[in-house]
């Protein structure tokens, strides 16, 4: 995810995840990722990571967002502290 | 609160037409006629479909998808707003083609059925939530027959056992406050205090000055840069950035929030508002926003606003 970066205005964003649960934890735990990418990029990543199909994956330990949002947006909204904060689990976490 | 009721009885009449490549006998079935509830999704129609065209379909697992002229659609997006979004001129009825095989994963999230409709629902219910109180408390603390009531009443159409479900759970906010929520990057380039004060005292925050804030490329004047209002849906507002628009770069362009590009400078010089619809309807920019805001959401508390846009060449 956090590739070789082009010189580019695209603006990044810098995504905290943080396991739940039973879920194991990462190695490294932040990424920049650019905004303009879906969210559907940081489920997939998290699936390969993690080796696991079935991942429920939240925002401030609230709600799951849309895979089809763009992860700037959802920084924009719900980022704080300068990254936005995705919680995953395996099973169902929050409703 | 007639108008909620309007929107909650509004339906599109639907002719569905079973895509070529899964016809097995001929002659092809002819097409179904129904009619689907605007606040609905088009998924939730698979049951009255299916029995139309279960005998001319090869055999195997159904996973059930709808194209446009060729453009697949997202099954998220209330029907309404499907409509509302691709149908510049309103087609009635409106002619859309029904897959149940090669479904393009590449292009679509998958949706195996109600279950994931009615996740995808909740959880926007959430979003919505967390965007008005900054958190989702009172969606979480429904019980589940409450939440599957309020789901069934959206299901059935049943506008009083959604407003019964969902004022016991305070889901329904007060007219000044839930406008001023609405904007709430809108709040931070202008100061909590000021917009909310604004609101309140201000009765005449129309439309239009939504819009100026949501789109504020389209009027020329204001600046600013950033903006992104959760509690409204924009990312309609440049799904259709031509009047003659090929399906593939809608689809294309559906990710792309124009205000955000850098290049959206130079788009919104010749760039100019066309067509507003919200709900069916074309609104007068007058209107106060607070009305547009407590009338014509979707149950699960977005505003979706379809906005046509004429760039120049």
């Amino acid at each position: 995810m956090a590739a070789a970066e082009p010189p580019s205005s695209v603006r990044k964003v810098v995504v905290h995840l943080r396991a739940t649960g039973d879920a194991p934890i990462l190695k490294q735990a932040k990424f920049k990722i650019p905004g303009t990418d879906k969210f559907a990029k940081v489920i997939d990543f998290l699936r390969r990571q993690l080796h696991r199909d079935t991942l429920f994956v939240y925002v401030n330990s609230a709600f799951s967002p849309n895979p089809d949002e763009l992860v700037i947006d959802l920084y924009n909204n719900f980022g704080f502290d300068g990254k936005l904060v995705v919680n995953y689990a395996c099973s169902m976490a929050w409703g | 609160m007639e108008a909620q009721k309007f929107v909650w009885e509004g339906a599109i009449p639907l002719q569905i037409h079973l895509h070529e490549s899964q016809v097995t006998a001929l002659p092809p079935p002819p097409p179904a006629l129904i009619l689907a509830p605007r606040i609905g999704y088009l998924p939730l129609l698979a049951p009255l479909i299916k029995p139309y065209f279960s005998s001319t379909l090869p055999p195997g697992v159904d996973t059930i998808w709808f194209d446009y002229n060729g453009l697949p659609l997202k099954w998220y997006i209330p029907t309404g707003v499907l409509f509302d979004l691709l149908c510049p001129e309103p087609e009635r009825p409106w002619n859309i083609t029904v897959h149940f095989r090669g479904f393009p994963g590449n292009v679509l999230i998958p949706c195996e059925g109600e279950d994931c409709v009615k996740w995808s629902f909740i959880n926007s219910l959430k979003e919505a939530a967390y965007i008005m109180n900054g958190n989702c408390k009172n969606v979480m603390n429904m019980s589940q027959s409450d939440q599957l009531e309020l789901w069934n009443s959206i299901m059935n159409g049943n506008l009083e056992a959604y407003q019964r479900v969902s004022s016991k759970h305070k889901l329904s906010t007060v007219d000044d406050e839930y406008t001023s929520l609405c904007l709430p990057k809108a709040q931070q380039s202008l100061g909590e205090t000021n917009l909310t004060a604004q609101v309140k005292t201000d009765k005449c925050f129309t439309l239009r000055d939504a819009l100026k804030i949501l789109l504020p490329e389209l009027f020329s004047d204001e600046s600013l840069t950033n903006v992104k209002l959760s509690g409204v849906d924009f990312e309609d507002a440049v799904r259709n950035p031509n009047e003659d628009v090929s399906s593939d770069k809608v689809l294309e362009d559906q990710g792309q929030r124009s205000y955000k590009n850098p290049e959206a400078g130079n788009i919104s010089n010749s760039a100019e508002i066309k067509l507003i619809r919200i709900q069916g309807i074309e609104p007068k920019l007058e209107i106060p926003f607070s009305w547009v805001a407590n009338n014509l959401i979707n149950p699960d508390y977005f505003l979706h606003i379809c906005v046509y846009v004429k760039v120049g060449q």
